[in-house]
């Protein structure tokens, strides 16, 4: 015991002083507060104003365009409650503020306004032309002339406000009362929530799939990181002939528990420094960012990433170790880690589409598997919680299989470290297991 | 009689049906050192293996400190693998603390006890520096450090001198005295044999797996002295080979190392060289190891 010790304590010592280590453990939350931030700023500072000339052949709806925002705003309870998120909703809408100039028509048909107006798009003077046709009334036939017709926010934006236009005026005309018109053409709001053993809170579904990609991310990062760390780690005791002299001084099970430990617990340490960091950005944040965020960063959460950080870690660190201890050059092993990192990278492409479908037959039956149940029972942990039973037997199978890779490792571990300059091939590391 | 260290008895080893150890017996007592000494692929470091446990032997049984191989006897000897290195990141103090604590040691122990050895073989300024910044001479220094830190009864050496530059030679050398004047058993492997002339108590010589001969360095020295002459000439000397009384011949092209039947056929020798070639120096000599080794397996292959 007291070896498996001073394993885990030389294998840890090592890790933490890296550089490497110290940086990515700073770098890491501040990539994550940009993950939150920079959106947000990114629409404040790179939002672009547009301006739309209306060759308004109807009549009034220039004004019904101009008016939206405003009531938009208005709608939201005077926009005190309005928070960050909410704004940048509003703002994502139009794309920026969008301001509608009357076109001169000046008894004009509309081919002649085109062909002005594709002078001015072009030389950006307005952003683009919208035609209103005398019958649009009946034909809901408008035309829009820019340089970029793919901006969709603003294109919906447009449509929604004509139609409803249109609507209220049809209404009028045929007399009802105009407050029952305002009543009736109202805009609709949907709020999402998210329903929770704990309770129910409010949510917003793209925030909701933003973080638990992130986290996901994240996972999968350091678990192919720490995975490769103890690889190379392995691999440098072959190559630096240090193995033999491991294994004339402590039982090779010792060495190679003592190694997993301390690299693991080095992976811990940097996990919880993150979720302290997480923690405390998000009290001192909470005024200014999304109920959303706070939401899903939940204590429960955060155990449930060590969890199956911890878990993933074994299942994953110890073929790695295997990798290490069976070959002899870098190259080699990094052929070897390729195809492991696309055993990783499955449970991490079946997991997007986890997070549109987080309770289909599939997902569930791929998150109680071993090697992808730490990425996808976390992923759906993260969006719909899945039943107590199913996380518990998630968890049930990996702790089996990783005592049996760990049984099996400590085996090949213990010849492969002794095998020098020689490539084993796949009947002898199966021989390897039977020995003593 | 001191008491035995190390027993090895009809010791045998198979790789993929090759013989690589056969019936291998020898012994050690408290205090001395032996070399064991053989070329290239004899069978050394596959016995010194099996010694520590490494790889089981087919047959055979070994006594380690008067009692089979267990883990707890890991703490009491000094390994110098063969294969060996170091953690090239980790720094020489952190070295030493891993690799005795790892033999058992307490840290506090370990740490004192390898300033102190630092100190001794003149590191005592690199406890900071990481190992890759050290020399070749001085990583070697330390891992001579880390073998005998926590202060083993037993000290086993696979090719010590291996890889070392003549200076670092010497130093090894200075090492594996000062170790014996402090009362460690030492068994190391070499096929240098001029070095272990110079160190070893008794040896085991080996070839091809087999036994070629043991005892102590007087008594093989005994049984082959006296009946040889080194001879300094020039010209052509091929004729020694047939002279009735010489009963081996072996010639470096300026210098030869004649086996006599007889001392006494020393003259005879002397007068029949001169006036044939020219003679530059003529002295009754002690066989090399070299020799010895060289004369065993070709008795072994004659028979």
């Amino acid at each position: 015991m007291k070896k498996i010790l001073a394993v885990i304590k030389k294998e840890y010592k090592v890790i933490v002083q890296k550089k490497s280590f110290i940086i990515m453990t700073i770098l890491t939350p501040v990539l994550m507060a940009g993950m939150m931030f920079v959106p947000v700023l990114l629409m404040k500072v790179g939002r672009t104003d547009k301006t739309i000339a209306v060759a308004d052949f109807a009549g009034g709806y220039l004004q019904a365009l101009n008016a939206k925002p405003a009531e938009k705003k208005e709608r939201k309870k005077g926009g005190v409650d309005l928070d960050a998120i909410d704004q940048q909703k509003a703002l994502r809408d139009v794309g920026g503020r969008i301001t509608f100039r009357p076109v001169d028509l000046g008894g004009r048909d509309a081919a002649a306004v085109v062909k002005e107006y594709e002078q001015k798009v072009l030389r950006k003077q307005v952003d683009g032309l919208l035609l209103i046709p005398a019958g649009v009334k009946a034909s809901r036939q408008v035309s829009y002339y820019s340089t970029s017709v793919s901006d969709f926010s603003t294109l919906k934006f447009i449509e929604s406000t004509l139609r409803t236009a249109i609507s209220k005026q049809l209404l009028l005309e045929k007399s009802i009362d105009p407050a029952v018109v305002d009543e009736a053409t109202r805009e609709i709001d949907m709020e999402t929530f998210k329903v929770k053993k704990e309770g129910t809170t409010k949510s917003d579904s793209g925030m909701d799939y933003m973080m638990s990609l992130f986290m996901i991310v994240i996972l999968f990062m350091i678990l192919i990181n720490y995975g490769q760390m103890i690889m190379r780690g392995v691999l440098e005791e072959k190559t630096s002939r240090i193995s033999e002299l491991l294994i004339a001084s402590a039982r090779s099970t010792h060495i190679f528990y003592g190694k997993l430990l301390g690299i693991g617990l080095a992976g811990l340490t940097q996990v919880g420094i993150w979720i302290v960091l997480a923690g405390l950005l998000v009290t001192r944040f909470s005024g200014s960012i999304d109920a959303g965020i706070l939401s899903f960063l939940t204590p429960e959460i955060a155990l449930y990433f060590v969890v199956f950080f911890v878990l993933g870690f074994f299942v994953y660190a110890i073929p790695y170790a295997f990798i290490g201890a069976a070959v002899n050059t870098d190259q080699e092993a990094q052929q070897f880690a390729g195809v492991l990192s696309v055993l990783i990278i499955v449970p991490y492409i079946l997991g997007i589409s986890a997070l549109q479908n987080p309770n289909s037959a599939l997902t569930v039956g791929a998150s109680l598997f071993p090697l992808f149940s730490p990425i996808l029972m976390f992923m759906r942990i993260t969006t719909a919680v899945p039943p107590l039973w199913q996380i518990l037997s998630a968890i049930g199978l990996c702790l089996l299989t990783i005592w049996g890779l760990a049984w099996l490792g400590a085996k090949i571990f213990r010849v492969g470290m002794l095998m020098y300059g020689k490539k084993p091939t796949l009947g002898e590391m199966l021989r390897w297991v039977r020995y003593k | 009689m001191s008491e035995l260290v190390l027993a090895l008895q009809d010791l045998v080893k198979d790789f993929d049906g090759k013989r690589a150890v056969d019936n291998i017996s020898f012994s050690l007592r408290r205090g001395e050192i032996l070399g064991l000494l053989g070329p290239n692929g004899a069978g050394k470091t596959t016995t010194m293996r099996m010694i520590m446990d490494i790889i089981a032997p087919d047959a055979g049984r070994i006594e380690v400190l008067g009692r089979p191989f267990s883990e707890a006897l890991k703490d009491r000897i000094g390994y110098l693998p063969e294969e060996r290195g170091l953690y090239r990141k980790l720094k020489v103090l952190d070295t030493l603390l891993f690799f005795g604590e790892l033999k058992g040691m307490k840290a506090a122990a370990a740490r004192e006890r390898g300033r102190m050895l630092l100190k001794q073989f003149q590191l005592d300024g690199y406890a900071e520096k990481k190992v890759e910044e050290l020399s070749k001479g001085m990583a070697q220094k330390l891992q001579f450090i880390t073998t005998i830190l926590h202060d083993p009864e037993l000290l086993i050496l696979d090719e010590p001198f291996s890889g070392l530059d003549p200076l670092n030679i010497e130093l090894v050398k200075d090492i594996i005295l000062s170790r014996r004047r402090e009362g460690m058993t030492i068994i190391y492997s070499t096929h240098l044999m001029e070095y272990a002339e110079k160190t070893v108590d008794s040896l085991v010589m080996i070839d091809k797996g087999r036994k070629v001969l043991d005892g102590t360095l007087a008594a093989v020295k005994a049984e082959y002295g006296q009946k040889f002459v080194t001879v300094q000439y020039e010209g052509d000397a091929r004729f020694v080979a047939s002279l009735p009384y010489v009963r081996s011949w072996r010639d470096s092209g300026r210098e030869m190392e004649v086996e006599l039947a007889d001392l006494s056929k020393r003259e005879q020798l002397l007068r029949d060289l001169l006036g044939r070639v020219a003679v530059g120096g003529f002295q009754v000599s002690e066989p090399s190891l070299q020799n010895i080794f060289i004369r065993k397996v070709q008795e072994g292959a004659g028979a």
